[in-house]
């Protein structure tokens, strides 16, 4: 496996807090990994599960869903359903084999800079090992 | 025991009184004593009707197949059907009247127990039988069934013949229903989820590996999906070739059709087309097996969803098909959800 | 037809060059699939880079404008107007985040680089399906509802109304006026609650802008921001307010007494009652509850001495409905329920009195006129235990917050204590003492070091009889000792609760509530007076506890931002709502259950979308299984197509 692969990350991010977060990482000028494409969405609640699946698909290494936490929510409780629907996910992908670690969710407030910079270290950091994801890539 | 005759008098009533427009039900099969579903229009013909144990049929498909039917009429008949239910085919049916598909007024339902047992699985069947051609299958005493072959009778143990979902189920006669026929005996199954724990022991590699057997084996014959009550969407967002392409349609709006997955059966195609279907399900899957039943591959495709109705259950406290008032799984929230996977 | 877009990468000096190459980025775009025009400037967002934003949309006939720059939350509105005065509709233009998202986190310049093309063309992708959209116009009822008719409500209503918009004031009881009347004085000044508002009262009463609906309540409230119906139940009064001349032969032959709840139960008063003298609107109402019957059979002794005949057993509950294009919740505070208070006696004797109840002996219009007495036998008690945090600040036991008045009004009460009782002595146990107001921590210390009250920091474990005295067991933490007081009376500054009808108001008016209780505001700082409901704004304690000054403060603050609503031709709506996709919808109703502005129905079996109310989250569109709602111009296609690019462009 390639140990050294450079791991390929979306970040479905909520615009009011997660988005807003990671613009607080920006202003603030912490540094994370450049592997992240980050997808501004209005609400976590809005990330379709088959968003994530078409992400691993298209060749994802790993997929961020992040929003408000909870009761923080700019549309009062989108992110409760996101939560569900995740939680689900999260179960389902591991038990067809494919590594936990590739699908993380998270709450990331507007303030949280730190956090967000944090977790997307932490993200990469334990998908690098894992090298490319290969299970759910299409390969014509 | 359901006394048939009581489930044909009340059909043959119904049609007799003008008060169903049909009757969807099971009648002998023309093969080997093998049940299959049938829409009864004539009121003679409610004598046909059968209740054993080769009934296999979700005939929620058939409630889903009129309505479509109908809506196409331009003077539909707007009598109600009357449909016989199982456990599973009832919980079906409270799937669609949650999703509003259907209303309560639009089906009377003919509730039948599923008599302390369940329908049997032709696999198994013929197996025990060596090849050997079933004359008759019928409900026996204290769950057995019985099987006639060449005027000879056996009697089988439930764990040796009926399908897998049967002796997985937990709700062995129906949750909704007009009139009821036979005995609600309350099933605990010692382990309904014993398959889907026996899979998550497995190490991430072997699982990978079980899957991949088994998705690579998918044609995309779509066969799970059409016998699905719960697919009665028109198009189906994963697949690019359920897309309406009218006259009418534009390039415009073709060139807005996404293609989730591509056509062909890859196995990356394959996954994401398996994986969006029990995501789709999830909370609305009531465990009736027809999708594992018609699979010409025999993928364990029960084995995905079983998985998210155990987390259904475990996560949310929910479980598909038994109340057709509440809100669906995913559409609703309790504060205290579980979010420890949460970053 | 394919879009003609063009690409504008911003330097923003160093900012972003620094760590991006931005002509790589521009070259890289230049020669992206349907880009007409690609160019990197130094500052896009002075007037020269904005100017040849807006010459190149117009010399390449662009359509589309995609910015590669700081977060959209900066410039996003500049550049849109800019893209807007050549001609293009504000969709045609996007930002493609490439500093706070890129340049500023990252240090490796290849790799920012290559992000920051990813980025920009992802961007370019979405814009392609963007549709052309105008702002949703919405009509205004230039009218407002306000529930609630305290001090916050009248003094909404009277800024409203002086402001010439049409007010509907709403209460519950048969007078407005709320706690403020029940009290003595207020602190820090010791000005007679009464006398200071009984003039806004007869103002907002006689106010030619002001509707007055009282004993009535809220029932139903339909519709959205500047468009919303209200139905008002008038319970009836079975007096008629024009005819009756406060003659008070009624009450005097009327034989049911009943605890008065405007004395706190403190005395009682007949079943038809006027709730106090300076009541607004000046009449009678008959509690039917009380009242053995409204036929005359079972008394009518009110019906045969009413000289004016105003007395009218055959009135019925009224449903009055009213167009408003506001709504201000004003619904005040209840006390913590007594059964809560068990420890310290509270209910169980008479001489354990609520904070309110003492407001009632000190007012001269109370009870005792004035005199501060014992309930249970007439004496002036010599030693009296004010308890403060009765109630509050208490998490395991009773409500987690602080109800921020109490510090204050047990000073005061205490203070008045002693201008009534020279020779008595007046304990206070409190936890902390809060008095952050303008003169409020001057006027705690001449409590203290004036009055001679006498502060004991600690907490209160129990309160019992004992030969005719109140015996307060409590602790002084800072003696470090254990303290029995023999008191004659013993006053609890009891936490204030949201008023009991909040919890259904909530639910009708769609207005979330925090886990207290109250009413949330849409954001604890910036936007302290609104809801997150559009149109609904808070004002006083049912927002969370406050005093007098700031629930006035807060009124005004609800007032104007009513005004800046009411005082537009129409309302302007974001276009970036759901919309169905009918022939795909089945009707199921998920994203009714969803959504949470309540803006989506089923009509013939199909959802529908209400623009003015959907606020454009998606969360209907995660929730659709069949794909048939979508948010317009963040569509799933839009996502797809995104995705596509930034994984290596499959489509």
């Amino acid at each position: 496996m390639n140990k050294d692969h450079e791991p390929r990350i979306v970040a479905f991010l909520c615009k009011w807090c997660s988005s807003a977060g990671s613009d607080m990482a920006g202003v603030s000028r912490l540094e994370y990994p450049p592997n992240v494409i980050p997808i501004t969405v209005m609400c976590s609640g809005s990330v379709s599960p088959i968003y994530i699946l078409s992400a691993f698909n298209l060749g994802a290494d790993g997929v961020l869903v992040s929003g408000c936490h909870p009761g923080d929510c700019h549309y009062i409780k989108g992110n409760m359903y996101a939560r569900r629907r995740m939680a689900l996910l999260k179960e389902l992908l591991p038990y067809l084999g494919l590594e936990p670690e590739r699908f993380q969710m998270s709450w990331v407030s507007a303030a949280e800079g730190v956090k967000f910079t944090q977790i997307i270290k932490d993200f990469v950091a334990q998908l690098k090992p894992l090298g490319p994801q290969t299970y759910l890539r299409r390969s014509l | 025991m359901v006394k048939i005759s009581d489930v044909r008098q009340e059909a043959k009533r119904l049609l007799e009184k003008g008060k169903v427009r049909g009757v969807v039900g099971y009648v002998p099969g023309t093969r080997g004593g093998w049940a299959i579903p049938y829409l009864i229009q004539e009121a003679e013909r409610a004598e046909q009707l059968v209740w054993d144990p080769t009934c296999v049929h979700n005939l929620a498909l058939f409630v889903v197949e009129e309505k479509k039917e109908q809506a196409k009429q331009k003077e539909p008949d707007k009598r109600p059907l009357a449909v016989m239910v199982k456990g599973c085919d009832s919980r079906a049916i409270n799937v669609l009247l949650q999703e509003k598909f259907i209303n309560r007024e639009e089906v009377v339902l003919l509730g039948v127990s599923c008599e302390n047992s369940g329908v049997v699985d032709r696999r198994k069947i013929t197996h025990l039988l060596h090849g050997q051609q079933a004359g008759e299958i019928r409900f026996g005493d204290n769950g057995n069934i019985v099987v006639v072959v060449n005027s000879e009778r056996r009697i089988f143990d439930p764990q040796e013949v009926l399908a897998d979902r049967c002796l997985e189920c937990q709700y062995n006669f129906p949750v909704v229903f007009d009139y009821f026929y036979g005995e609600k005996i309350k099933k605990t199954p010692p382990a309904p989820y014993a398959q889907v724990e026996k899979l998550e022991s497995f190490s991430l590699e072997k699982r990978r590996q079980f899957w991949e057997e088994e998705m690579a084996r998918c044609l995309r014959c779509y066969a799970c999906r059409s016998v699905c009550p719960m697919c009665y969407c028109a198009e189906c967002v994963v697949d690019p070739i359920s897309f309406a392409v009218e006259p009418t349609t534009t390039a415009e709006e073709k060139a807005k059709k996404i293609k989730w997955i591509e056509k062909s059966p890859l196995l990356s195609e394959n996954f994401v087309y398996h994986l969006v279907r029990a995501i789709h399900l999830a909370g609305r899957c009531v465990d009736c097996g027809e999708c594992e039943r018609v699979c010409p591959e025999g993928i364990s495709i029960r084995l995905l969803n079983k998985k998210l109705e155990r987390e259904a259950l475990r996560l949310f406290n929910y479980v598909a098909g038994t109340d057709s008032q509440a809100p669906s799984l995913l559409s609703t929230f309790q504060e205290t959800d579980p979010e420890d996977f949460i970053w | 037809m394919r879009k003609k877009i063009g690409v504008f990468v911003c330097h923003c000096g160093i900012n972003i060059a620094g760590t991006v190459d931005v002509k790589t980025v521009a070259k890289e775009l230049s020669q992206y699939p349907g880009i007409e025009y690609a160019v990197d400037y130094v500052y896009m967002c002075s007037d020269p880079g904005q100017n040849m934003i807006i010459e190149k949309i117009m010399e390449k006939k662009l359509d589309g404008v995609v910015v590669a720059c700081c977060s959209p939350n900066l410039h996003e509105s500049t550049f849109r107007r800019a893209a807007q005065s050549a001609g293009l509709n504000p969709f045609e233009c996007e930002i493609a985040n490439i500093r706070e998202q890129c340049s500023w986190v990252h240090k490796d310049k290849e790799k920012a680089t290559e992000k920051a093309i990813k980025i920009t063309e992802g961007v370019v992708e979405k814009i392609r399906w963007n549709e052309r959209l105008q702002p949703i116009k919405v009509p205004v009822t230039k009218r407002a509802l306000i529930i609630g008719g305290g001090i916050a409500g009248i003094q909404t209503a009277l800024d409203l109304a002086n402001s010439d918009i049409e007010v509907v004031l709403v209460e519950k009881n048969p007078s407005i006026g709320g706690h403020m009347i029940q009290l003595s004085e207020t602190f820090p000044t010791l000005d007679c609650s009464q006398c200071i508002l009984t003039p806004k009262m007869v103002e907002v009463s006689k106010h030619p802008k002001v509707k007055l609906y009282t004993y009535s309540e809220v029932q139903e409230v339909s519709g959205y921001v500047g468009n919303f119906q209200a139905k008002i139940l008038q319970k009836p009064r079975y007096v008629d307010p024009d005819k009756c001349t406060l003659c008070d032969e009624c009450s005097q032959v009327c034989p049911v007494v009943v605890p008065n709840e405007f004395d706190l139960g403190l005395t009682g008063r007949k079943a038809v009652y006027i709730p106090f003298p300076q009541a607004i609107p000046a009449t009678y109402t008959l509690d039917i509850e009380a009242c053995p019957g409204v036929l005359p059979i079972a008394c009518g002794k009110c019906w045969d001495v009413c000289e004016p005949k105003a007395i009218n057993f055959d009135m019925q509950p009224e449903v009055i409905e009213e167009k408003v294009g506001a709504v201000v919740v004003a619904t005040g505070y209840d006390l913590y329920d007594k059964k809560n208070m068990a420890e310290y006696g509270y209910g169980k004797y008479p001489d354990v009195l609520d904070g309110l109840q003492f407001e009632r002996l000190l007012s001269a219009s109370g009870p005792t006129r004035g005199k501060i007495l014992r309930p249970s036998d007439h004496m002036e008690p010599k030693e009296i235990v004010f308890i403060q945090c009765a109630g509050s600040r208490d998490p395991e036991l009773h409500n987690k917050y602080c109800s921020r008045i109490c510090c204050m009004y047990t000073a005061k009460h205490a203070k008045l204590y002693k201008h009534h009782v020279h020779d008595g002595q007046a304990y206070v146990f409190y936890i902390d003492i809060r008095a952050g107001g303008k003169g409020y921590e001057e006027f705690v210390n001449r409590s203290m070091e004036e009055e001679g009250v006498l502060y004991l920091r600690g907490k209160v474990s129990k309160v019992f009889e004992e030969n005719g005295k109140l015996v307060v067991w409590g602790v002084d933490t800072l003696a470090g000792q254990d303290i029995e007081i023999r008191a004659d009376m013993v006053v609890l500054a009891m936490a204030i609760r949201p008023s009991s009808g909040a919890e259904k108001l909530a639910k009708l008016l769609k207005v979330a509530q925090d886990s207290d209780g109250f009413f949330a505001e849409a954001h604890p700082k910036l936007r302290p007076v609104e809801s997150l409901t559009a149109g609904v704004f808070l004002a006083g304690v049912a927002q969370a506890p406050k005093d007098i000054p700031d629930t006035v403060s807060q009124a005004g603050g609800a007032a104007i931002k009513v005004v800046s609503i009411l005082s537009q031709p129409e309302l302007l709506h974001s276009p970036l709502v759901a919309r169905v996709n009918k022939s795909l919808c089945t009707g199921c109703g998920m994203c009714v259950e969803v959504c949470p502005f309540s803006a989506i129905s089923l009509h013939e079996d199909k959802a529908e979308v209400n623009e003015v109310l959907c606020e454009g989250c998606g969360t209907c569109a995660a929730t659709c299984l069949r794909a048939a709602i979508e948010v317009k111009n963040l569509t799933h296609l839009q996502i797809y197509d995104m995705l596509g690019v930034y994984l290596g462009g499959l489509r």
